[in-house]
């Protein structure tokens, strides 16, 4: 392809334009056409110009060359940390650059956008990098039917990042999905942490009814979070609770001393209701054992089922008592989930814990430093049942909706360590990657946040994405809100179940 | 006398409903504006009923970190100023959370670790230690303050300068313009024949047209994407014509149709009568009385394709050149929604466009009304 950087200057005194083309030539776009005649300046055409037009054009045609050039000389410059720099494992990055993709475009789409958009596309500025790739990200926030119409279309991306595995499921199960190299699920088991639980949650039933494994699981949140001001603790003597016990007991002398114990908001426009499943979910692994856990995603133990309406009514115990509740139980469902935090920070405190996973503080009042202004512990589990420590979270699944070379090295990078490393080293990632450098953490909060993920006992993921979407992203949701609302736990879990019974 | 009176309090009543109906009318609107200029605490803390007077409000403020206490004769001592640069001021302090307003300003608090705090009116305060403070947390104050009420231009600029907004406008004018104008054209071929051309099965067409008004565009979005992907099309701006097009035929042949039915016939017999072709009589007569449906089906039509976000992510790619005005916003807005100040500045800087069009086509749409008149014809 022949690239032209028309220059343009002005002929003194006459008050004539010429403008010149030169052509230049970039080895990366392959062979010039044409420019085999190019002997010097062509002169190709006349006409008044003032100095500030031909300075504008000059402007211009060097900001083009810049862009060009940068493109395709893959400069460094635009790299979050230089290579060679800090504790990142960058022979990671250096092995990478065996893989030549120039000329290759891989489309990825995914549930960020604004400054997570920034985060990824950060990540992916090194795949660029070192393979000479063209990656472009694209955020939607209809993910969820974006990626379902352009995969029926036939028009899907390289690659879908999923944040709920069931419908990556559903995507494979139609066939719109295709299967990773054998040997991802075995790198999987080897370097993730419980490699194993990670390998089942990305293995889905194809087209043709077997399973195979199709999902590799890149960022995990955490669940099992409670979020508090620790001046305020302080201030009022009280301790961090260490088991459900102490919590239950702190939550009483909180107000016996006249304060409010929690904010709690469901709210979040047309997916109200779902911090209450994680909550539900919480409590389903403090009551009952893992295996009821996993039999309960699968509805082999019924919704209906005394276990699961006692794990509801454990939520209730918090959200449905007034005294508990800032605002009174009434305003729980009314609550935006993005506000609710808000009443930990205000003056006097109107709640002193808000339960909620680790993207929370985001939505912090501004200038909030996570670990000085708010801090966050486990939310603990029952001494007195013998369940060890039981941690919930979730995470987002990247697949390949559209098979290509530059694909499947695109997932073959994902493995790479400094692949998570440069996005641990910013903000608000958590990985089971045992090869990375957890030294790359900047942020304290975000190191704690990991190792309760790598102390915990049983890690399962968040039941409600597990589920058919019908239940656990629509009556899961609403039967949740009716609770909330005051409805009883056990025509709540009943109806919910008829609905599974429905779809099945 | 009584018939007057009782027509102009008559009068009254309307007056004063309409006026009621105007101001309930416009309130969300008021409220949208004065939610653009506050900043996301302020908007998630309180209403923006309360953001035009002067307000009382708790704050919590932290002072300088303990670390950067200077020495004063045989005290360390911590000077500053809270709520700096906001004209406020203070009307009560605390120092601890459980009374955040113990103190009236002026007054000395001692800390349970023995330091001793004042807070002045004026939000200055001074921190005095015995011995030489260390720590990097600084003591948290907590002040009752009267607060002016304070707006912010940051939203605005946040969505004005946002990375790739022009570039974004220029891409929504150019599905816009053309989804605009291709539409209106084909519905006025098609309106006229429906009403002024006799065919048979002319009934059966315009009642088919009725009907495609009531199909949701959503369904036809998969079958249509796999046609133009199918044809070659791909993804992209002659796709998103085809497509607004599409959606809007129904209703523009609808409205087209309708008024053009309602056109004296005289003059269109008369012209018949003089010799004039269907197509003659189409561009003479037909399209400059029809001025003002085609104004006001292209304004429908201008501000449905503006304002559209699901029609452009379904048909148009997602590279840098082919994001629309809707999509950046949306992107602004982060992964989980909830950025309401972005919104509502968003809200009134895309609505500028369509409301120039608005009042630009309206001077057509008076001017096409008083031509619509027969004897002036």
């Amino acid at each position: 392809m022949l690239n032209v950087v028309a220059l343009t200057y002005r002929l003194t005194g006459i008050g004539i334009r010429v403008t010149v083309r030169h052509s230049k030539r970039f080895g990366k776009f392959g062979d010039p056409q044409g420019a085999a005649g190019y002997s010097g300046p062509i002169i190709i055409g006349f006409d008044e110009m003032s100095w500030e037009d031909i300075m504008k054009n000059v402007f211009y045609a060097s900001a083009a060359t810049l862009a060009l050039s940068a493109g395709a000389g893959f400069a460094d410059g635009h790299l979050k940390f230089a290579p060679g720099d800090g504790a990142f494992t960058w022979e990671s990055f250096e092995a990478l650059k065996s893989m030549d993709l120039s000329g290759e475009t891989i489309t990825v789409l995914g549930p960020w956008l604004g400054p997570d958009k920034e985060l990824v596309e950060s990540v992916i500025a090194y795949f660029e990098a070192a393979t000479g790739a063209d990656v472009q990200y694209s955020g939607s926030d209809s993910f969820e039917q974006q990626i379902v119409i352009d995969t029926e279309a036939g028009s899907a991306p390289s690659i879908a990042v999923f944040p709920q595995p069931g419908l990556a499921a559903d995507l494979a199960s139609k066939g719109y999905l295709s299967a990773l190299p054998d040997d991802t699920a075995d790198w999987v088991r080897d370097n993730y942490a419980a490699g194993q639980s990670w390998v089942d949650l990305g293995t889905y039933a194809g087209k043709d009814g077997n399973p195979a494994h199709y999902g590799f699981f890149y960022k995990v949140d955490l669940k099992s979070l409670v979020w508090y001001v620790p001046e305020n603790f302080e201030d009022a003597g009280y301790d961090v609770p260490q088991s459900m016990e102490e919590l239950k007991a702190l939550t009483d002398q909180i107000v016996d001393d006249g304060g409010v114990p929690w904010c709690i908001g469901l709210g979040s426009g047309g997916a109200t209701g779902w911090p209450a499943t994680d909550w539900v979910e919480d409590m389903m692994l403090r009551t009952q054992t893992p295996a009821d856990y996993d039999a309960w995603v699968s509805n082999d133990l019924k919704f209906d089922d005394p276990k699961v309406i006692a794990a509801i009514e454990e939520f209730g115990a918090f959200a449905r008592n007034d005294a508990y509740v800032s605002g009174g139980a009434g305003a729980v469902a009314t609550t935006d989930f993005r506000d609710s935090p808000q009443g930990m920070f205000a003056s006097p405190p109107q709640c002193y814990m808000h339960r909620q996973a680790s993207f929370i503080p985001s939505f912090f009042p501004e200038g909030t430093e996570v670990g000085v202004d708010a801090d966050f512990f486990y939310f603990p589990a029952y001494e007195g049942k013998d369940l060890g420590k039981p941690v919930l979270g979730a995470g987002t699944v990247w697949a390949i909706t559209s098979d290509s070379k530059g694909a499947q090295a695109f997932m073959e990078f994902l493995k790479s360590p400094i692949a998570h490393e440069v996005w641990m080293a910013q903000t608000g990632f958590l990985t089971p990657h045992k090869g990375v450098n957890t030294g790359v953490y900047t942020d304290p909060t975000v190191a704690k946040m990991n190792d309760i993920l790598l102390n915990a006992d049983t890690f399962r993921f968040d039941g409600s994405d597990l589920m058919p979407g019908a239940v656990g992203a629509g009556v899961f949701w609403t039967g949740m809100v009716d609770y909330a609302g005051g409805k009883d736990a056990a025509e709540v879990a009943a109806s919910i179940q008829s609905t599974w019974d429905s779809i099945k | 006398m009584d018939m007057a009176g009782g027509k102009s309090r008559l009068t009254w009543a309307v007056n004063l409903s309409a006026a009621l109906l105007v101001l309930l009318w416009i309130i969300p609107t008021v409220g949208l504006l004065i939610s653009s200029f506050r900043d996301r605490d302020a908007i998630s803390t309180s209403g923006w009923w309360t953001a035009l007077s002067a307000s009382e409000k708790n704050v919590i403020e932290r002072a300088l970190a303990p670390g950067e206490a200077k020495p004063e004769g045989d005290l360390w001592v911590i000077e500053g100023k809270v709520l700096e640069g906001q004209g406020t001021t203070v009307t009560a302090f605390g120092i601890t959370s459980k009374e955040p307003e113990a103190f009236s300003p002026g007054d000395t608090a001692t800390h349970a670790r023995g330091h001793k705090i004042t807070v002045q009116a004026d939000g200055r305060y001074r921190i005095e230690y015995a011995e030489e403070p260390s720590g990097s947390r600084g003591q948290r104050l907590f002040v009752r303050a009267e607060t002016p009420p304070g707006f912010t231009l940051d939203n605005y600029r946040e969505v004005l300068f946002a990375e790739g907004m022009g570039r974004s406008l220029l891409n929504t004018l150019t599905v816009t313009i053309p989804a605009t104008i291709i539409p209106v054209l084909v519905a006025a071929f098609a309106a006229y024949a429906l009403a002024w051309m006799e065919m048979p099965g002319r009934a059966l067409l315009v009642a088919a047209v009725v009907g495609l008004l009531v199909v949701p565009l959503q369904v036809a979005f998969i079958p249509l994407l796999k046609l133009h992907i199918g044809v070659g099309l791909g993804k992209g701006y002659l796709g998103i014509w085809l497509a607004h097009t599409g959606f809007g035929l129904p209703l523009a042949v609808f409205l087209l149709r309708n008024y053009m039915v309602g056109l004296p016939g005289e003059i269109i017999e008369s012209a018949r009568v003089d010799g004039a072709t269907d197509f003659q009589i189409f561009r003479r007569i037909i399209l400059p009385l029809s001025f003002p449906a085609l104004a006001s089906f292209a304004i429908f039509q201008f501000l449905w394709v503006w304002n559209d976000l699901l029609v452009a992510k379904v048909f148009l790619g997602t590279g840098e050149d082919q994001v629309v005005m809707t999509g950046r916003i949306v992107d602004l807005l982060g992964s989980r929604g909830g950025d309401w100040e972005i919104l509502a500045a968003s809200a009134f800087v895309s609505i500028a466009v369509p409301i120039f069009v608005f009042f630009s086509l309206q001077r057509y749409l008076v001017r096409g009304l008083l031509a619509g008149s027969v004897k002036g014809g």
